[in-house]
């Protein structure tokens, strides 16, 4: 499995493996999400208080399995209407193996942003602010990267199986714009997952269903031009 | 008539020695040492081997050591407790390091096509540290006059530090053979992972701060960046001298 895996990060998977998605594989994915996303998870929420931490080792892979559920029939159908010939199956496979590679990526990168985290002057110190600054920072660069490389091999694949360029760039930004738009909502129902000093350390936000993470940027952006 | 073709060895892929062959006595420590400098090649060859694991131990020996000897050096310009403290922490920063940064390279390695064992890019970090600390000891007379000459923490520790990325730029280097030797695809990515490893060791010289000024305390009391602790040292230096 760690060999598949490692064929899985250098981008050498054969588009035969998603022929026939087998059972050993999927649950691989699924425990490598598991593995890298709730260890770099907890590196983010270490900074508010280690229950913080706790709990958002829990909510991330949460995000991404429930990102899946939640896409999972209007992926199979984008990929099927834009002509890339996959099936429900193999396109839950498919974007489940990319966020394999992006888990991994955040894995390997969890003892760097614990050693950002060791360095950054504490909540109550006068200096919170730039630590604070530097780690959001520090996590926006490490999961973009994470985030692209995942793409970058889920596009080779794609090419792979279908052999036309233009066909996977349009089935994995069709993806890519499904996911964000579900991922940041569950994000936001999901939160907190930094958590603010000014509040209590929670699981989730009281009423977290209640309120829209894309009604919340829009308030901002009237409150800073209006 | 003409003699007949040299028999041709793996054609070299740098200007300088870089031909992977397998290195004669490859027990030898001291034979590691001598290939790690004149024939680096031979280094990442042996690392991919079923040995490596002896080969990558002495190296990281030898590392602790050379980085150990030149703290003795950083600490002599304070002289006092600062002569084991220095290597003490220069040692611990190496070693906290590579461990901080060991996991990020093996993803890395991977995602630059490179099909490499755990134990190859241990031993090639290993390797990478080491060459980087023999070159440290080559500066260590250099840093020592210069350390006897001024008082100054702020020039002594960029001269350090000047020493450390000339070093480091080396080790790096063979870390980039080894992804050369294994078939990389892409160079991009261990150039990422070289910036990162080069930004963490100047924050260990933050962590572990003062290395080479005296302390009360083995460890600093506040948390600090780089940058911030830098410019707050030359700013203090500035004013002492005003006065």
């Amino acid at each position: 499995m760690i060999k598949h895996l490692k064929t899985l990060l250098r981008g050498e998977v054969d588009a035969r493996c998603l022929e026939k998605p087998n059972l050993r594989w999927f649950i691989g994915y699924c425990i490598a999400i598991v593995l890298g996303s709730s260890v770099y998870g907890a590196t983010i929420g270490l900074w508010r208080a280690p229950l913080q931490s706790v709990f958002t080792a829990i909510k991330f892979p949460l995000l991404i399995f429930l990102t899946c559920i939640g896409n999972g029939a209007v992926n199979g159908m984008l990929a099927q209407v834009l002509g890339s010939g996959l099936s429900f199956r193999q396109t839950a496979f498919a974007i489940l193996m990319s966020f394999a590679v992006a888990s991994l990526i955040l894995g390997g990168f969890s003892p760097i942003t614990l050693f950002i985290l060791y360095n950054a002057p504490p909540l109550a110190s006068e200096h919170a602010i730039l630590g604070h600054s530097v780690m959001l920072l520090a996590h926006v660069c490490v999961i973009a990267f994470a985030g692209v490389m995942a793409n970058r091999r889920l596009f080779g694949l794609l090419r792979k199986m279908n052999g036309r360029d233009a066909t996977a760039r349009a089935v994995l930004f069709s993806w890519l714009a499904g996911n964000l738009f579900l991922g940041a909502q569950l994000a936001w129902n999901l939160r907190p997952f930094i958590g603010s000093p000014q509040l209590a350390v929670q699981f989730l936000r009281d009423d977290p269903l209640r309120g829209n993470f894309y009604e919340a940027v829009w308030r901002a952006l009237r409150h800073l031009f209006l | 008539m003409n003699p007949p073709p040299l028999p041709s060895k793996q054609p070299s892929l740098f200007a300088n020695n870089f031909v992977f062959e397998p290195m004669p006595d490859p027990a030898n420590p001291i034979r590691a040492l001598e290939n790690l400098l004149k024939y680096p090649g031979r280094i990442v060859h042996e690392l991919h081997q079923t040995r490596a694991a002896i080969l990558a131990t002495w190296l990281l020996i030898f590392g602790i050591a050379g980085v150990a000897i030149y703290g003795i050096v950083v600490g002599a310009q304070s002289g006092g407790a600062q002569m084991w403290i220095a290597p003490a922490k220069l040692v611990l920063g190496m070693l906290l390091s590579v461990l901080i940064c060991l996991p990020s390279l093996y993803i890395f390695t991977c995602l630059g096509g490179i099909d490499a064992q755990l134990r190859s890019v241990c031993g090639a970090l290993f390797a990478a540290v080491c060459l980087s600390s023999i070159l440290l000891i080559g500066f260590a007379p250099v840093a020592w006059i210069f350390s006897q000459s001024t008082d100054s923490i702020v020039f002594m520790g960029t001269l350090h530090l000047l020493f450390w990325v000339i070093g480091i730029r080396f080790g790096l280097r063979l870390i980039s053979a080894m992804g050369r030797f294994l078939g990389a695809t892409s160079r991009g990515h261990l150039r990422i992972w070289s910036v990162i490893f080069i930004l963490v060791c100047f924050q260990m010289t933050t962590t572990l701060r003062p290395i080479i000024a005296p302390s009360k305390t083995f460890l600093p009391t506040e948390k600090k960046f780089f940058l911030a602790n830098w410019f707050e040292t030359i700013n203090r230096s500035d004013t002492a001298r005003k006065k």
